[in-house]
Parts: structure tokens; C-alpha cells; sequence
């Protein structure tokens, strides 16, 4: 058979055709009952999901920030830390151990920031900037939902990352002034 | 499907004559995209002959084409206000049909259960609109590969251009193709062999 007899053929077939059975009844009853509820994409979620990803693009940034001359800087996630989760009421406050050690990494970031480039510092600083905006949005969301479990596990994920970050300036820092010595 | 449907009236049952003359699908979709599931009752009984048959030939199978089909319009109701006459309200519905066939089979696939895991072993259900030597041309195309049956069904039977077809079902101009010769070719040997003369 050519494909001219094919194509002849295929053009007589029904395009139309009748189901064996009414249909409708069952679509109407779909168009009639409301979709159940998908887990509604909140602005509090909107916000959490987005504060995961300036974690992580804070983290690309102060990379940057703090990598020089190929030397390569392993990160002290929290060493000897012990952020506990202190209460979580109206303040969310955090542990004593934490706040201690960000009082530390506080007083001494402003010295340790001198020694970067301007470039660099200006991208930790903007990292801290992302970082801090995120805590404060998490912070107002736990306001309307204070047992969010979520929320609370990413402001503590956070709170680390602001250390992190601080630590690594002070790391990188006390680094170039080594080499500057030798 | 034969019936007279006219906007005025309350009894849909189905079997009734449609007179395309008599009724006016724009006022119907109009009524629909307020909320009128009357009007969309119309709207279905218009439109549901062709948007079945679509649905057939791309499965093959009637089950999945009366599923197809109920989908089709469901998702139809719920896209409705984004339907703003651009194109004819039958090939916005032939769209949404074809996008339920691939949805479906997507899904049968990612269960590991291909859309035609149910085989008719009684007569062809497609070729229930066809009659004579057509019936061999159409359980030979159910016989076809799923990517080359979707194909020829749209280019061959339908008429749509291989752009068409290929903004259809998400495949580039030249696989459209590529797949419409596969298919004609597996036709002419199947219908070659049936001693088919068309």
C-alpha cells in the first residue's frame, strides 16, 4: 500500500465518536465539588524557602569573599559551639553559649573586616546584610506561628550561618596576616 | 451524537441531537466562564464526540479514553477563564485533550504500568466508528508504537500540520516527522500483509 492510498484511507476515518457511555454526570460531579485544598503556599513558606536559598548563596558569597590566592580555608562549622535552643516564645531568644560567641565574633569582626580588601569586605558584609534580613523575616513569621517547627529549625540554621560567616573572616584574616609574616 | 440543544434547555440527557445552527457557543462559553456548569453541560455535549474520539485513538483503549475525556473537560472548567477566544473553543479543547492522553501515559509510565496495559482482546475499540476495511486500518494503528500512533492520529486523521502536532505533544517538527514515515511504514507492512486495499 502507498502512502497515498494510506493517507486516503486514515482521512475516512470517524473523528468523531460517540463514548459508549455519558461521561457527564461524573465530570459534573468533579466541576461541583472543590479540588481538595492543596498545602497552601504561604507567604511564611515563600519566605523560609527563600531564606534556605540566601543560606546558600550567602555561603557562595563569603566563599568568594574569603578565598585568596587559591589557599584553601576549611570552614570551623561551629566548633566547640553549643547553640541551644534557649526559648522560643516572643524574643526566640537563643542560648547563652551562642550568645556569648556571637558577642565575641561581634567585637571582633569590625577589626578583622580592616584587613580584608574592600571588594571582600564589602561581600561578607553583604552576606551578613542577606543573612540578618533573613532572620529578622523568619522572626516576624514565627510571630503569626511561634510552633512552626520549620521556622524554627531555619532560624537556628541561620543564627549558625552568621557565625560561620563570621568565623571565616577571622579565619581568613589571622591567615593572610601569617603569610604577610613569613 | 444527535440531539437539539438550545441554551434554554434543562434536560441534557444524553442521546439528544446537537444543531451546531441552533446554538451559540460563544454566549455557552461566556455563561461557562461565570460559573455555569449548565452552559458547560453545552459546551461538553457539543464538543465531547470529538474530544472521545481524540482521546481513542491516542489510547486505543476505551477505559483510558473515557478517562481521558472526563479529564479533558475537568481540566477544561478549571482553565476556563484563561480561554479568551484566541483560538477556535474545539481546538482549545483538542489541546487540553491531547495533554490529558500524555499527562495519563506520563503517569502510567512513572507507575510502571504503560496506558494499554489493559488490551481489549474483543474488537478493536477504536475502530467502533469505522466500518469495513477501515476497521483493519484502525486496530493497525492501535497496533502502533505510542510516539508514531500519536503522531499519525493527529497528522493523518485530524489534519493537524506536523507544527501542529509537534507543539502538541512537545516534540520538535522534524521528530513529528521522523515518526509519521515510522508509522506509515509499520501501516503499509501491517495492511499489506492483512491483504488491505483501500
Amino acid at each position: 500500500m502507498n502512502d497515498d492510498k494510506l493517507t486516503a484511507a486514515a482521512r475516512q476515518l470517524a473523528t468523531e465518536i460517540s463514548p459508549e457511555r455519558d461521561l457527564w454526570p461524573e465530570i459534573e460531579s468533579a466541576i461541583e465539588t472543590p479540588l481538595p485544598q492543596r498545602a497552601r503556599w504561604t507567604p511564611m513558606f515563600a519566605q523560609a524557602a527563600a531564606v534556605v536559598l540566601l543560606i546558600g548563596a550567602s555561603s557562595g558569597l563569603t566563599y568568594l569573599a574569603v578565598k585568596n590566592d587559591g589557599s584553601v580555608i576549611t570552614p570551623n562549622y561551629g566548633a566547640g559551639l553549643n547553640v541551644e535552643l534557649a526559648t522560643f516564645g516572643n524574643t526566640y531568644a537563643l542560648g547563652w553559649d551562642y550568645q556569648a560567641a556571637r558577642a565575641d565574633l561581634m567585637s571582633e569582626l569590625a577589626v578583622e573586616l580592616e584587613r580584608l580588601s574592600p571588594e571582600e569586605r564589602a561581600d561578607v558584609e553583604k552576606s551578613l546584610e542577606v543573612l540578618r534580613g533573613a532572620i529578622d523575616d523568619i522572626n516576624a513569621a514565627l510571630e503569626q506561628d511561634p510552633d512552626n517547627t520549620l521556622l524554627q529549625d531555619i532560624l537556628m540554621k541561620t543564627y549558625h550561618e552568621e557565625l560561620n560567616v563570621m568565623r571565616k573572616v577571622g579565619s581568613v584574616t589571622r591567615s593572610v596576616m601569617s603569610r604577610s609574616d613569613i | 451524537m444527535a440531539a437539539l440543544l438550545t441554551l434554554e434547555a434543562t434536560d441534557y440527557s444524553h442521546g439528544m441531537v446537537s444543531d451546531p445552527d441552533t446554538i451559540d457557543e460563544a454566549a455557552s462559553i461566556a455563561r461557562a466562564q461565570a460559573g455555569d456548569t449548565r452552559a458547560f453541560e453545552v459546551l461538553y455535549r457539543l464538543h465531547i464526540d470529538r474530544v472521545y474520539g481524540l482521546c481513542l485513538r491516542m489510547t486505543g483503549n476505551v477505559s483510558e479514553a473515557e478517562d481521558c475525556a472526563q479529564e479533558a473537560f475537568i481540566q477544561a472548567w478549571s482553565k476556563l477563564a484563561k480561554f479568551r477566544g484566541d483560538s477556535a473553543f474545539g481546538t482549545w479543547m483538542h489541546r487540553i485533550a491531547v495533554n490529558s492522553v500524555l499527562g495519563r501515559i506520563r503517569k502510567s509510565k512513572r507507575e510502571q504500568d504503560r496506558i494499554q496495559a489493559v488490551v481489549d482482546t474483543s474488537s478493536s475499540p477504536a475502530s467502533i466508528g469505522d466500518s469495513g476495511n477501515l476497521r483493519d486500518l484502525s486496530d493497525a494503528i492501535d497496533r502502533l508504537p505510542e510516539g508514531a500512533r500519536h503522531v499519525f492520529v493527529l497528522r493523518a486523521v485530524y489534519g493537524y500540520s506536523h507544527e501542529e502536532s509537534g507543539n502538541m505533544l512537545g516534540i520538535a517538527v522534524g521528530t513529528s516527522k521522523a515518526q509519521l514515515h515510522r508509522a506509515r511504514r509499520l501501516l503499509a507492512q501491517q495492511l499489506t500483509e492483512q491483504g488491505f486495499e483501500a
